[in-house]
């Protein structure tokens, strides 16, 4: 869970390690049993991470940074197990969780990994409070404890006035923030959030990443975007390119 | 996991579905969800409206009539027709009650009915025969099916007349015994005179039939000494004189000929073939219009179940939301339409009383909305494999 920020980088294991991290997407679906006796051919592939080995301490903003189609948000996605890599391994907490069930892996990231995404996605039928009380709802707390859990983290993200609006009837700020409460909820040690101002305009986007400034000092984050502004908050920047790590270095 | 937790976690799906499911139906998906409902509110209400009649029938409250007639029966004798009950108990100084009736002012036509199965013979030609005797009077067009033309009005012999012998005859009576209109046959030992042969128009087949005189029957048949007949049909402008028949005699029933088709099409058991075939029907139709909709509707929500999947909802727990939610959904269409159903039944019913019967056609039982209800969870059931196979192979992966 969480996890104190200083001394980390040298001091603690890795959070989440990569190595030789390569996903291959296919275009299509196969020619299946008889599409191949029909003497069709495989469908294209394409590389997305192309071996590809990265560590992030605990505490630690790293910033994956890159033009679209360079791999970042595949990286992302790689290190909070929605996707399993081609090759490699993902290691979160020392163990290897592309080895996991897709149970598993979503039990991890519910009581693990927060993600925001850069479209919000939020269930739109439900108000802000239930939105963020929904991952409680699957670690089965109370009903009570839920809404008490809920109500104080849109306090922190300063919505408490909006608990019970729905997602449509709240700005694109309102929404990212409300995202980033459900992330939080579970009090994650990994925080992991894909262009979460992509959406925004820049004075939303700021006050967005004045709340990634505070989460940052009780856990690990990792955000990936192409803007400059968006990035300047991280530790450590690595920079991608055609699915390759190009480049790495602090703030 | 605990005990505990598990029943928390259930609860709290099942309040997160609620909760999603009622504000679609009434916020942020309104048309297709209600679409949902509606298609399976259709189908409850039809299924409400046919087993209505269908109990109807089988309770023999349903009236078919296209002219209003009635007929009166010993109370013993309620549920038969004339043509399968001769042998049952007698109404007595039925002429006299007659009269009674007649004088009421909305009758147009009444007569008692004696019947008896007889021989009758003509040459060489000897049959059984159903020999039926009528007071004949204007109006009274037809009795069990067979045309009243050729016979006397007022049963001349009963007010102290001459004997007529009149006798008509049914079409396969006529041609058993060999006897056209004018030949002289024998009922009995007593000879009567065919006035007229009628092709009739009812269901009993080639059954023959003699319609004659009433009186004349009742001495061949020692029903003369209290002037007794079986029943008692009546014509009537108006159903309010119901209620007057009713009181003729202290131990009989007044039916409408309707009711007696409905009794028969009863015992047939057509009325459950009818509740079954509702039911049946009901079920495949409704559901596959769940599988329909509700699949749509699934396949629309792929990005927010790819979302909870991220977020870690696991996919059990998304079945048991996509289960709760069509659990809902069918039992909200079964409220409705069954509760549709009932408003179509008092529809039905008033329609037809306006223009075809003068009872009821259709029952209707607070009983039904339960029962609809339960048909739309059982479409509910029988559509959930499908679903959750369905929310399966759509959730997981990265919402886009």
């Amino acid at each position: 869970m969480a996890i104190p920020a200083p001394d980390h980088r040298t001091t603690h294991p890795p959070i989440v390690a990569a190595t030789n991290v390569t996903k291959v997407y296919t275009r299509g679906s196969g020619p299946g049993r008889f599409g191949r006796l029909l003497g069709r051919s495989e469908p294209p592939t394409v590389e997305a991470v192309s071996d590809v080995s990265l560590t992030i301490q605990p505490g630690e903003i790293v910033g994956l940074a890159g033009p679209s189609g360079s791999g970042k948000s595949t990286l992302l996605h790689l290190l909070a197990g929605l996707e399993v890599p081609t090759e490699g391994s993902v290691q979160f907490q020392q163990t290897d969780i592309a080895s996991y069930s897709t149970r598993r892996r979503t039990r991890l990231r519910l009581e693990e990994i927060g993600i925001v995404f850069q479209r919000f996605h939020l269930v739109d039928s439900l108000s802000a409070r239930a939105n963020v009380a929904l991952p409680l709802v699957e670690l089965g707390v109370g009903r009570r404890k839920r809404r008490e859990r809920a109500t104080e983290m849109l306090d922190r993200v300063g919505l408490g006035d909006r608990l019970g609006h729905k997602p449509g009837e709240l700005s694109g700020g309102e929404q990212q923030r409300v995202a980033i409460a459900r992330a939080l909820v579970t009090d994650p040690a990994l925080v992991v959030a894909d262009e979460p101002t992509g959406e925004l305009d820049t004075e939303t986007g700021e006050q967005i990443l004045a709340e990634f400034r505070r989460v940052a000092t009780e856990r690990t984050v990792v955000l990936a975007s192409h803007d400059r502004e968006t990035l300047a908050i991280a530790d450590r920047i690595v920079r991608l390119h055609d699915g390759t790590i190009v480049e790495q270095g602090d703030e | 996991m605990s005990l505990r937790t598990r029943l928390t976690r259930w609860s709290g799906l099942v309040t997160v579905s609620v909760r999603r499911t009622l504000s679609r139906a009434t916020d942020t998906d309104q048309q297709r969800i209600q679409f949902t409902v509606l298609g399976v509110a259709v189908t409850i209400a039809l299924l409400v409206v046919v087993t209505g009649i269908g109990v109807g029938l089988a309770t023999s409250t349903t009236v078919y009539d296209d002219d209003v007639d009635y007929w009166i029966v010993p109370e013993t004798d309620g549920d038969r027709s004339l043509l399968v009950a001769t042998d049952q108990p007698q109404f007595g100084s039925v002429h006299e009650a007659n009269d009674r009736i007649r004088d009421h002012d909305d009758v147009t036509f009444a007569s008692p009915v004696l019947a008896e199965v007889l021989r009758a013979e003509h040459g060489d030609a000897s049959e059984f025969v159903l020999v039926v005797g009528v007071v004949n009077s204007d109006g009274l067009d037809q009795v069990a099916g067979i045309s009243t033309t050729g016979l006397s009005a007022d049963d001349p012999y009963y007010d102290g007349g001459e004997r007529t012998g009149e006798a008509v005859l049914s079409q396969s009576g006529a041609e058993l015994l060999e006897s056209p209109p004018g030949e002289r046959i024998t009922i009995a030992n007593e000879e009567f005179t065919v006035e007229h042969t009628d092709a009739g128009n009812m269901g009993a087949g080639g059954v023959p039939i003699a319609l004659v005189q009433l009186s004349e029957l009742q001495e061949l048949t020692g029903a003369d000494e209290y002037d007794q007949a079986d029943q008692f049909v009546v014509g009537t402008t108006t159903p309010e004189v119901q209620s007057d028949l009713e009181g003729l005699y202290p131990e009989s029933n007044v039916h409408t000929r309707g009711e007696m088709t409905a009794a028969e099409i009863a015992d047939s058991d057509i009325s459950l073939a009818l509740a079954l075939a509702a039911f049946v029907v009901s079920l495949v139709i409704g559901t596959l219009f769940v599988l329909t909709t509700a699949g749509l509707e699934i396949v629309a929500d792929r990005t927010q179940l790819a979302t909870m999947s991220a977020i870690g909802v696991t996919t059990r727990s998304q079945l048991v939301l996509t289960g709760v939610q069509t659990m809902i959904l069918t039992g909200l269409g079964g409220l409705v339409g069954s509760i549709g159903g009932l408003g179509l039944i008092w529809l039905t019913n008033t329609v037809a009383m306006e223009t075809l019967t003068t009872e009821p056609i259709a029952v209707s039982h607070p009983l039904f909305v339960a029962y609809g209800v339960l048909v739309a969870l059982v479409i509910g059931v029988v559509s959930l494999p499908y679903l959750l196979v369905l929310t399966r192979r759509v959730t997981g992966g990265v919402p886009s």
